[in-house]
């Protein structure tokens, strides 16, 4: 009677703890990101004042299940430059058009690159320094990474050469998506501009 | 908004935009915020670092154009002037006044009449022309001074590498 008595007011109890044992595990491993590779000591409060980047993980989450071929920090970039609206990310991803590269000094604090980066594999260690990249380790990927340019270096320097004085005098847009692009494509020609050069450089020598 | 700083910020894009100088492409990383820019800054001719082309970003203070931006290279530049994070030392990006250490003239370090143009002027020509009376990277300086043939093949290795080469 008393074992029966026990083992029924028991239960609802092993029930509750557990659930409420796995509810702060689940906020523990939530919440200090990067942490648990501890191989950066500085990222969670680096990361904390990086929330004022204000992403909304659980819509970059929810668009990088959608579309795992994409970038994180690609889709945390769109999110933030139409106002966090999922549908229109979709709705571009999906046109085709593709999402715009985020530019360099945009290092959202994205749930834990250090986490992640096993399974993405590539790109692990830049991204991997989310925080400190700006430094040391920046130098590691070269420009054409950077600036997502393979696709366009494959082509020995045959690829159209524009003239570098039709670049550099440069309209001035009123509109500002059009400014923005004006000098992405300035920027990027610049480096595949110097990789001709330094290509024909070694063939001639 | 600070809209002293930022108009002045929008002008001066504008004016890199429509005239940039030999070498220098520069602007707002995204134009919501004007304190945040990208500039790229081709290596000088006749200098180990031709061919290369090096990415920096200067952050603007709110206090813009009374304070100087700052100044950070995001690749490797083997330079004795250069951080090793990449943070640029030069004298037009010190905060307005004599220098304490008297190294410098008051005219060259940063005044609202000075320009983002200008600063970039001067990192280029830094880059042609490193100063060693007060190295930033000792390591650089130190084989600039001593060893320069082995200064300039580290520096056209990194450029080389840097085009992804």
């Amino acid at each position: 009677m008393a074992e029966a008595s026990k083992s029924s007011i028991n239960l609802p109890q092993i029930i509750a703890v557990a659930l409420v044992g796995f509810f702060a595990f689940r906020w523990y491993m939530s919440k200090p990101s990067g942490d648990s590779s501890g191989s950066n000591p500085g990222s969670t409060s680096a990361a904390a004042s990086r929330r004022g980047q204000a992403v909304d993980l659980v819509k970059v989450e929810q668009l990088a299940s959608m579309f795992p071929q994409l970038d994180r920090r690609t889709i945390a970039w769109d999110l933030h430059r139409n106002g966090a609206s999922v549908p229109a990310t979709t709705e571009r991803v999906l046109a085709g058009r593709g999402l715009e590269t985020p530019p360099v000094s945009y290092q959202p604090a994205l749930p834990s690159p250090e986490t992640q980066a096993p399974a993405v594999g590539v790109s692990a260690g830049s991204s991997g320094s989310g925080t400190k990249r700006t430094g040391l380790k920046a130098g590691q990927e070269d420009l054409i990474t950077r600036y997502n340019l393979q696709g366009r270096v494959g082509g020995k320097g045959k690829e159209a050469v524009t003239k570098e004085e039709e670049q550099r005098k440069m309209e001035w847009s009123s509109d500002k998506v059009a400014r923005a692009e004006g000098l992405k494509r300035r920027r990027e020609e610049m480096v595949l501009a110097a990789r001709r050069r330094m290509e024909e450089k070694s063939r001639d020598e | 908004m600070n809209s002293v700083a930022s108009k002045r910020l929008f002008q001066e894009y504008k004016h890199l935009t429509t005239d940039p100088p030999d070498g220098i492409t520069a602007g707002p990383v995204n134009e919501d915020d004007l304190f945040v820019w990208e500039a790229m800054i081709q290596g000088p001719e006749g200098t180990p670092y031709e061919g290369g082309v090096f990415p920096a970003e200067l952050k603007f203070p709110k206090d813009y154009p009374l304070m100087p931006p700052t100044m950070r290279f995001q690749c490797d530049l083997w330079h004795p002037n250069v951080y090793p994070n990449g943070v640029v030392c030069i004298s037009i990006l010190h905060p307005p006044g004599d220098d304490p250490n008297h190294y410098e003239q008051a005219s060259e370090r940063w005044s609202p009449i000075q320009s983002v143009e200008k600063i970039l002027i001067s990192v280029m020509s830094m880059i042609a022309e490193p100063n060693d009376e007060s190295p930033a990277n000792v390591d650089a300086a130190r084989m600039w001074r001593e060893r320069r043939g082995e200064f300039e093949k580290r520096v056209r290795l990194d450029v080389r590498r840097s085009l992804g080469l």
